[in-house]
């Protein structure tokens, strides 16, 4: 691959993909020396999974939905942020997008991200619920994010359900929904595919095949080649690809996004990803795998790969590679600065209405608090 | 004027709402063309078509995760499980994603359930169960349980138009033995309100649903005896009405609570707990409580009306109370 070729993705989309990958493990690197500096309560690295995370969220069009589990920090970074703004230095006029010009104010929404995964008080739950459990949904700047919530496979159907709203509304927007391969394996993986191959859903189902749920490796998950054999089972298409590999995401996301956008259904992607870590920061999972192994998935990281490819085919040079570098460094380290000078939650969030507002709150305001302390 | 029966009333709601709001649609198995496992949603097919009367597969839990992901943005989706005890297989999506959500994130879950309960008809184990306890145990989901045409019509309305989950409870044995006319134009019970269905000195019944309509036949039967029941038709479980039972009870200074739900950890004993806490200098009696027995429902028409709450029972419980 020395030059461009047809359907290799613009010059834009390569500097917005570098920056956002980059983005991504400078996150999980700090975020990583603060759970081995017991600062943090426990993370879920994303390293090896910045390619596929950040191919897929590129090709989305605003209103498009995200729906993420817990390693796709580089998926949701690139739906919100506009980088031209956080970073302009890295970016040319023509980078901007009309999307960037709809999205917020980008360090006002990485502060509260940054504010949730560290349960301050700016997150976008105000401390009651963890890291990626919650969504942001805002139809005037097209962001449209539903994030987890514990159990595993139940936010299929769920990604399922946005993309029948597009069906309702006779729309072209599509739904990207991420889940990892021991997910794959909960009934609600089943049901949700079978409605969208049944209902053509605007569906692309990501699998991030890291090769280990926990402690599971894939012989004691699934009994099948690759997960993409299902897919011919619901009557949809399925593709297994390198989810290191930039250009083979983007190729494979171009192929389901135009089956999705010209009504021919739902797609079930499954990107082939390194184990470079254990299931979560300490947990002594990852020594359960052996030395080899561990040293031979340490070899395909997604982001040196893209580098080199870039400088091969003349997308950037060794001083922009370090700039991107340091400018993500810079952002996150000032962006968790100002997370771990938020203060904590306030206490009376915790009070707060179960019910939106309406007669039901308002019944519910009614009733006897004091039944709850004697 | 003509009358209208428990389950035209729902539908009625039903259309009525799809009518004035392009968002509300419903979805289930068989309620398409078919118009559902008990005919309610017939005919809303071909008014409103298959993007708005949504076929699923047989599946619960997909269909009411994929419920939450349309209520998300915008849409006002109403499930119909096909019996209510088949809900058990869509626990997680209801107890864990739709009733959590609002809390967590502050994303309103406009949804209604859907679920059609009750025994009576000899149905068995598995399409006989009273599940109101279940949700009412969960922060975060409004129960209800109309026992009327007129609150199955106006209390559907109301959930619909509601911003909250709303588990609707709809008794089987109602649908077509509940008739009474409706008045034409807007009609919506207010959610969170109880209703006096008959007044009362002595003794307050709290019930709903099927077993409010036995309370009352057990109420008139005493009155003969001299025994004058009050009876609270209670509509909404969660949030309760704490006012309008309170009152009642503090009026009559005894409670027998009815409900067609086993009795361990049903809502009766969340009734019994909250007038101990607050009425407890008001009560001449204790708190007592006639239920399903706490079994699964028999086949066995026999076996099972012996196990069923009936009117025997109540005015059997009345006289008891009475006593003290
Ligand atoms: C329904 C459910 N069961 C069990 C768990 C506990 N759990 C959390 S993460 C995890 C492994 C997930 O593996 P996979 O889906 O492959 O994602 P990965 O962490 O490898 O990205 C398990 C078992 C859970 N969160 N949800
Ligand atoms: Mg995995």
């Amino acid at each position: 691959m020395a030059e461009q070729t047809a359907g290799t993705p613009s010059p834009t989309t390569l500097r917005r993909a570098h920056f956002f990958m980059r983005l991504s493990r400078a996150w999980d690197s700090r975020f990583e020396s603060m759970a081995r500096a017991g600062n943090i309560g426990r993370w879920y690295s994303a390293v090896g999974n910045e390619a596929t995370t950040v191919g897929a969220a590129l090709s989305l069009l605003p209103n498009d939905a995200l729906s993420t589990v817990h390693r796709d920090l580089g998926a949701i970074l690139t739906h919100y942020l506009d980088p031209t703004r956080l970073a302009p230095a890295l970016f040319e006029p023509q980078d901007r997008t009309a999307w960037d010009a709809l999205r917020p104010d980008p360090g006002a929404l990485l502060h509260r991200l940054a504010s949730q995964v560290l349960g301050r008080r700016d997150g976008f739950t105000r401390g009651v619920d963890r890291s990626f459990h919650y969504g942001l949904i805002d139809r005037a700047t097209g962001l449209r994010h539903v994030g987890m919530i514990s159990h595993l496979g139940a936010m299929i159907p769920v990604a399922a359900g946005l993309a029948l709203a597009n069906l309702q509304d006779g729309n072209q927007n599509v739904v990207v929904g991420f889940i990892g391969e021991g997910a794959t394996s909960q009934g609600d993986f089943h049901e949700a595919l079978n409605m969208a191959g049944v209902m053509k859903l605007p569906l692309i189902l990501v699998v991030e095949n890291n090769r280990y749920a926990f402690s599971t490796p894939l012989h004691e998950q699934f009994a099948c080649e690759k997960l993409s054999d299902r897919a011919p089972g619901y009557g949809i298409a399925g593709e297994t690809f390198d989810g290191t590999d930039f250009e083979a995401v983007h190729g494979a996301f171009e192929r389901a996004l135009a089956r999705a956008r010209t009504g021919e259904g739902a797609t079930l992607l499954e990107a082939m990803l390194p184990r470079m870590r254990g299931h979560a920061e300490g947990d002594g999972s990852y020594e359960l795998i052996a030395a080899d192994e561990r040293a031979r998935w340490l070899t395909h990281d997604p982001l040196p790969r893209f580098e080199a490819w870039l400088t091969r085919i003349g997308a950037a040079d060794a001083a922009r590679i370090a700039a991107v570098q340091e400018t993500a460094t810079a952002i996150i380290e000032a962006a968790v600065a100002r997370g771990l000078a938020t203060p904590e939650p306030e206490l009376h969030e915790a009070w707060r209405n179960p019910f939106a507002p309406g007669p039901v709150a308002d019944a519910f305001a009614r009733q006897h608090a004091e039944v709850t302390r004697g | 004027m003509a009358e209208t029966t428990y389950l035209d009333a729902i539908r009625r709601a039903l259309f009525e709402e799809m009518e004035r709001d392009a968002n509300v649609f419903v979805m289930g198995q068989d309620v398409a063309q078919f118009g559902g496992a008990f005919r309610v949603t017939k005919g809303l097919y071909e008014r409103f078509g298959r993007l708005r009367v949504v076929n699923t597969p047989l599946c619960e839990s997909g269909a009411l995760g994929a419920a939450l992901g349309a209520a998300l943005v915008g849409k006002r989706p109403i499930v119909e499980m096909q019996f209510a005890d088949f809900v058990s297989c869509g626990f997680n999506q209801i107890v864990n994603n739709i009733a959590r959500t609002y809390y967590r994130w502050e994303q309103p879950v406009p949804f209604v359930l859907r679920l059609p309960f009750g025994g009576g008809a000899g149905a068995g184990p598995f399409h006989s169960q009273s599940p109101e306890a279940w949700f009412a145990h969960v922060p975060g989901l409004a129960v209800v349980a109309p026992s009327t045409p007129a609150d199955a019509l106006g209390m559907m309305k109301s959930a619909i138009r509601d911003d909250n989950p709303v588990v609707y409870l709809e008794h089987r044995f109602l649908y077509r033995r509940e008739k009474e006319s409706l008045g034409e134009g807007e009609q919506l019970t207010p959610l969170g309100k109880a209703r006096v269905a008959r007044e009362g000195r002595s003794i307050t019944i709290l019930s709903w649903s099927w077993t409010l309509h036995e309370s009352l036949a057990a109420a008139e039967e005493v009155a003969r005896e001299g025994i004058s029941v009050e009876v609270i038709d209670l509509r909404t479980l969660v949030p309760l009405d704490e006012e309008t039972v309170m009152a009642s009870v503090k009026k009559c200074s005894k409670v027998l609570i009815v409900h067609e739900a086993t009795a361990t950890a049903g809502y009766g004993a969340e009734l019994a707990a909250r007038i101990a806490d607050q009425a407890f200098e008001w009560l001449d009696g204790p708190v007592k409580r006639v239920t399903y027995a706490d079994r699964s429902s028999p086949y066995n028409k026999h076996m099972e009306k012996a196990l069923l709450p009936g009117r025997e029972a109540i005015v059997a419980a009345l006289r008891k109370l009475a006593r003290y």
